[in-house]
């Protein structure tokens, strides 16, 4: 009965929510997704904020709602924590006064002088939110949705309201508070990059619903569908018009696979990084460069397919890429393919 | 001057006293209702609650005199409980002095919570505050400007309130006879003295408060930025 259940449905004028997660142990699950798919409503409904249509949330064997029993446990009850998009600081009190707000008085001078040491806050105890900077600010939220120990950690996308400079260093500093925790996190956030470092798993939010829930690593390779390759960043996306045998074919030339795939193929999709330069045109695609922008230690190449299609390939930032405009021919390895029916 | 009563003075403040605490724990969820309320009757509780601002005393006063008479509805039923009568009493001066001053509680309350932080109510519950711990420790400290502002309005206006007081009031020395009542029967019996000494209390005392609340809400703004 360990875990984490929610299966909820809300509707609302103009939008609506049909999730479904099932989460085991600790770690950071992403939920990704673009603005207005429902991320920050599917929080409020775990943290009790929003009341669901119909459904459940079970939390460590504990029903913390389930409508057709009549049950929804008031935020207060749902031993939940929560980390606001904008930390939702008490501007009144201090930040030990902050961080001892959830706290029982009897324990409360001893915890959270131990929460302020294992954030480095113990300096800035008696200052108020607005003497704080933005990171120390979300230090304290985290401080103080953490020390009533819940049962589970909620954060609305945590580092939105900081400057990209300070991400970084929040988002290495959040993964090892977070690694030592016992409690399970779900995170929401649009942002790919704190995905690909926080996530343990990823649950990929389109239009109110969950489209894949999964391990981080196994989702990033594939995907799964075009949709969640869209949520994740994927870019070479193309469209397959045809599909007979171990032939994959659309206006952008065609593909031979080593063996036939058992289910239709509408789309196929390749990391750049996969993308190589061919030798000969055999079993090549025809591209033109249209030009190239340098990414750190490698230069990506944007070329055009036939058909007008985009299709980007990492190169070794050295390597001088020939003239826009110079045609190419470029394999891409069925390895690395990844085929997908929607 | 030397025998001044001050009878109408200790009405007025036991009016407005007594109002301004019953009007705070009325708006109060009034302005709460209305600042977070996705209700398509917002609109209509919105202008019932301004109606006292725009319309003529003497209109209000005379739908309260019916309203509270012995025919009325709050009459009737203010007579079946205290066996009194509700018009031309000092209940029911009170009474017709919170719908009176009503918008100006309301008001100011609805606009504190409007621009409070929701979210820190939130965090509160999440952090196993109850509703009324939330209230006290969250909501007022970030209303406090607010509240200020309800409290000195709605006594300064039921201090200088006359139409609605003289409709349902009357002028009974000791029982309705408050400050702005009697400064007009001064006028009319022509005693210019007396009229003056209330006129010029009742300047100062309003002036005095209204500088004192300002220069609370300026310092308040300067200390606490949230």
């Amino acid at each position: 009965m360990n875990g984490i259940d929610v299966d909820v449905h809300l509707r609302r004028p103009g939008f609506c929510l049909d999730a479904r997660l099932h989460l085991q142990g600790a770690g950071v699950t992403v939920i990704l997704g673009p603005s207005g798919s429902g991320k920050t409503t599917l929080l409020r409904l775990v943290a009790g904020l929003e009341k669901p249509d119909s459904g459940h949330i079970r939390v460590d064997g504990e029903t913390w709602a389930d409508r057709q029993h009549g049950i929804c446990l008031p935020p207060q009850r749902r031993r939940v924590g929560m980390v606001f998009q904008d930390y939702a600081l008490f501007g009144h009190l201090t930040v030990a006064g902050n961080i001892g707000f959830g706290l029982p008085r009897a324990r409360r001078a001893e915890q959270v002088a131990d929460w302020l040491q294992r954030l480095h806050l113990t300096d800035l105890a008696q200052r108020y939110p607005h003497q704080l900077s933005g990171g120390q600010r979300q230090r304290v939220a985290l401080a103080r949705a953490l020390a009533p120990e819940p049962a589970l950690l909620l954060l609305d996308e945590p580092f939105s309201a900081l400057d990209i400079g300070l991400r970084r260093h929040l988002r290495d500093q959040l993964l090892e508070l977070v690694a030592g925790l016992n409690q399970p996190v779900i995170m929401v956030t649009h942002d790919l990059e704190e995905t690909r470092h926080l996530a343990t798993r990823i649950g990929i939010l389109v239009e109110g619903r969950i489209l894949r829930l999964g391990d981080a690593d196994a989702l990033f390779d594939d995907p799964g569908s075009l949709a969640a390759a869209r949520v994740l960043g994927w870019e070479n996306l193309l469209p397959v018009q045809a599909h007979e045998g171990r032939r994959l074919s659309g206006s952008w030339g065609e593909i031979h696979l080593p063996s036939a795939p058992a289910t239709p193929v509408r789309w196929l999709g390749i990391r750049p990084e996969h993308v190589t330069l061919a030798r000969e045109r055999e079993g090549a695609l025809a591209a033109t460069l249209l030009r190239h922008t340098r990414l750190g230690a490698l230069n990506e190449w944007l070329c055009q397919l036939p058909g007008g299609h985009p299709l980007r390939l990492h190169r070794p930032w050295h390597e001088t890429p020939p003239a826009a405009g110079s045609p190419l021919w470029l394999h891409l390895p069925a390895a690395h393919l990844r085929l997908w029916r929607d | 001057m030397s025998g001044l009563d001050l009878t109408p003075l200790w009405l007025t403040l036991k009016v407005a006293g007594l109002t301004v605490v019953i009007l705070l724990l009325v708006s109060l969820p009034i302005a709460w209702w209305l600042a977070f309320t996705r209700s398509r009757f917002k609109v209509a509780v919105e202008a019932c609650t301004a109606l006292p601002l725009v319309l003529p005393p003497t209109v209000m006063g005379f739908y309260l005199l019916i309203l509270f008479g012995p025919e009325g509805a709050a009459g009737e039923l203010w007579t079946a409980l205290t066996g009194q009568p509700l018009v031309f009493t000092f209940a029911g001066l009170v009474a017709a002095s919170c719908v009176y001053s009503l918008p100006f509680v309301v008001q100011p309350l609805q606009a504190a919570l409007e621009t409070m932080d929701r979210g820190t109510v939130e965090a509160a519950w999440t952090l196993g505050a109850s509703r009324w711990r939330t209230f006290f420790i969250v909501v007022v400290p970030q209303i406090r400007r607010g509240l200020l502002t309800a409290l000195v309005l709605g006594f300064a206006h039921t201090l200088g309130e006359f139409g609605v007081v003289l409709m349902v009031g009357g002028n009974i020395p000791g029982e309705t006879q408050v400050i702005s009542i009697a400064i007009y029967e001064q006028v009319e019996l022509l005693d210019y003295a007396t009229a003056h000494a209330w006129s010029l209390g009742l300047l100062l005392f309003s002036f005095v408060i209204l500088v004192l609340v300002y220069g609370l809400n300026r310092r308040w703004h300067t200390e606490m930025k949230p």
